[in-house]
């Protein structure tokens, strides 16, 4: 089940995606100095008709099974701690919860190579 | 100098010929960098992974008759609260009608 800010962030995604070319060149006419000023000035202008949701700006990395806005670890998506049940759960892999032990165990092997 | 300079020039645009970038000795403001930047829409569309419910295969595969009980159970509901005159509201004809006009009366 998808929180509602998510399906708008992915509405968001979406519309960068469809968009992003013609956004560019626009936005490459209108940041040109070497071409005439009424020309920017209209790339500009078409620039601004762009919606809301066209704008890479307006994408926000959310938790893809809360949708918490805050706190998220991006290369899983998760929240911290949708990332913590995750992982103590060893559902992420390479992830391991750090503890002295293993710390003690690996420098006692290192020493007697 | 100058003849030095003239050839670090030369150098300069035969560099950006071989590599296919746009020759700007005075660093004029040309856009350029909207055009070389890569694009972000398909990392970005990627980010969040898909999630496969069995709503969207039956919207998927409407032929295959599969039923979702969670959305039967909602439609259900909605007939029960309609039934016992707790449907959602008509919607107001003209502005008079309103709820939110009613109400600040």
């Amino acid at each position: 089940m998808r929180n509602a800010r998510v399906i708008r962030d992915m509405k968001a995604r979406d519309g960068v995606l469809k968009n992003e070319i013609s956004r560019r060149a626009y936005l490459y006419v209108a940041r040109n100095t070497t071409l005439p000023p009424q020309i920017r000035h209209q790339a500009q202008l078409q620039l601004n008709t762009f919606g809301k949701y066209t704008r890479p700006t307006t994408v926000k990395n959310r938790c893809s099974e809360t949708g918490r806005g805050r706190g998220i670890i991006s290369e899983f998506a998760l929240c911290r701690y949708q990332f913590r049940l995750r992982a103590l759960a060893g559902e992420l892999n390479g992830v391991h919860k750090a503890c002295c032990k293993y710390l003690i165990i690996a420098l006692h092997i290192h020493g007697s190579r | 100098m100058n003849a030095l300079g003239s050839k670090l020039k030369a150098l300069t645009r035969l560099r950006c010929e071989i590599f296919q970038t746009s020759y700007n000795p005075q660093n004029l403001r040309t856009g350029a960098k909207y055009l070389r930047k890569h694009l972000r829409g398909p990392a970005m569309v990627k980010y969040y992974p898909e999630v496969i419910s069995l709503s969207s295969i039956a919207r998927e595969f409407p032929k295959m008759g599969i039923v979702d009980p969670v959305e039967v159970q909602r439609l259900a509901d909605v007939e029960d609260k309609k039934r016992r005159g707790k449907g959602t509201p008509k919607k107001a004809k003209t502005k008079a009608d309103s709820r939110r006009t009613a109400k600040r009366r």
